[in-house]
């Protein structure tokens, strides 16, 4: 019986040898090319695929989102400028009517109500028996 | 000439011939055409290293057509994945580790598959039904006997001359897993052929 080898450190013993047939590629260009041709197929599938679309229409897509955000936020703040500036004015501004004037018609004519209402409560208090 | 009819005269190179600088600059070249959208040069990457990703796969997947689902599977991935790759990196090396993960993913559906189909029916172990030679019988048997991963180490070593280090990166092992892995199966395979006569 004949020792049967392995490979080992740079020998080819038996079992490789039959390894190496065993895993040994298909050979011939025909097999080559065919399955080139099929991988490529899948590939331009997915190339043509919705994500690849998809994909295209990122870049703009995102450049018209990021213009139209530049574009809110500037009429935001425009918005807001023109807001603060109101706010200042109005503020700034004397007004035409002095607030005391404003005011005491209402707090008087509170009042007056009240001591009416009050006065009016001890007469018929004083008419009773 | 466009560097993807240029790979034509490096087509049936041996991938010995991965550090001819000749070929890497042509293989970067190749790589950013093909990053930048052309198909021609990815298809040229294809022919290039197509026979290497066989064997890849072929060393961990257990039949011809699972290696084959594999490397179309894997070239998938890395067309998928291409604008990550960095072109001055080596690109055999990126491809053959997806084309490793390609297979190890096939191997494992395989198993999942295999598991729920057990009730049914109980698959044969892996064997070529033309098979004559009582050493090719046993050593294929004897594989089935490996674990998946002792298996692929084997072979990627012995029959196709990765490195215990290229084989690491591929399986995703230590460099130190892989060379103990490859002396488990030697060993093993030693075990289970002791008494095959070599001269049969």
């Amino acid at each position: 019986m004949t020792k049967l080898t392995l490979h080992n450190d740079g020998g080819e013993g038996d079992v490789t040898r039959e390894l190496r047939a065993l895993y040994a590629a298909p050979a011939g260009e025909p097999y080559w090319n065919e399955l080139e041709s099929r991988i490529m197929a899948r590939i331009t599938e997915v190339d043509l695929g919705w994500w690849a679309e998809l994909d295209r229409w990122a870049r703009p897509a995102l450049l018209a989102a990021a213009v139209l955000v530049l574009a809110a936020g500037v009429a935001m703040f425009r918005a807001r400028q023109v807001e603060t500036r109101t706010a200042y004015e109005s503020i700034l501004t004397p007004s035409p009517v002095p607030v005391e004037t404003v005011i005491r018609p209402t707090l008087e004519g509170d009042r007056e109500a009240s001591l009416r209402d009050v006065v009016g409560h001890k007469d018929r208090s004083n008419g009773r028996p | 000439m466009t560097a993807a009819t240029a790979v034509h005269s490096t087509y049936a190179m041996p991938p010995s011939a991965d550090g001819d600088p000749r070929r890497s600059s042509e293989e970067r070249a190749l790589v950013v055409a093909a990053q930048e959208g052309s198909n021609e040069a990815f298809a040229a990457l294809v022919r290039l290293h197509q026979r290497r990703a066989y064997a890849v796969c072929r060393a961990i997947v257990l039949t011809h057509e699972d290696a084959e689902d594999a490397v179309q599977e894997g070239f998938l991935h890395a067309f998928r994945a291409l604008d990550r790759f960095l072109p001055d990196q080596p690109f055999g090396a990126w491809l053959f580790r997806i084309m490793a993960n390609a297979s190890l993913d096939l191997v494992r559906r395989r198993k999942v598959r295999d598991a729920d189909e057990l009730s049914e029916s109980a698959p044969a172990p892996f064997r070529d039904p033309g098979e004559a030679d009582e050493l090719r019988r046993r050593l294929t048997e004897a594989l089935t006997r490996l674990t998946d991963r002792q298996r692929s180490v084997i072979v990627l070593h012995d029959v196709e001359g990765f490195t215990h280090g290229e084989i690491g990166s591929m399986l995703g092992i230590p460099e130190g897993t892989a060379r103990s892995d490859l002396h488990h199966a030697r060993a093993a395979l030693r075990r289970l052929l002791k008494d095959v006569r070599s001269d049969i």
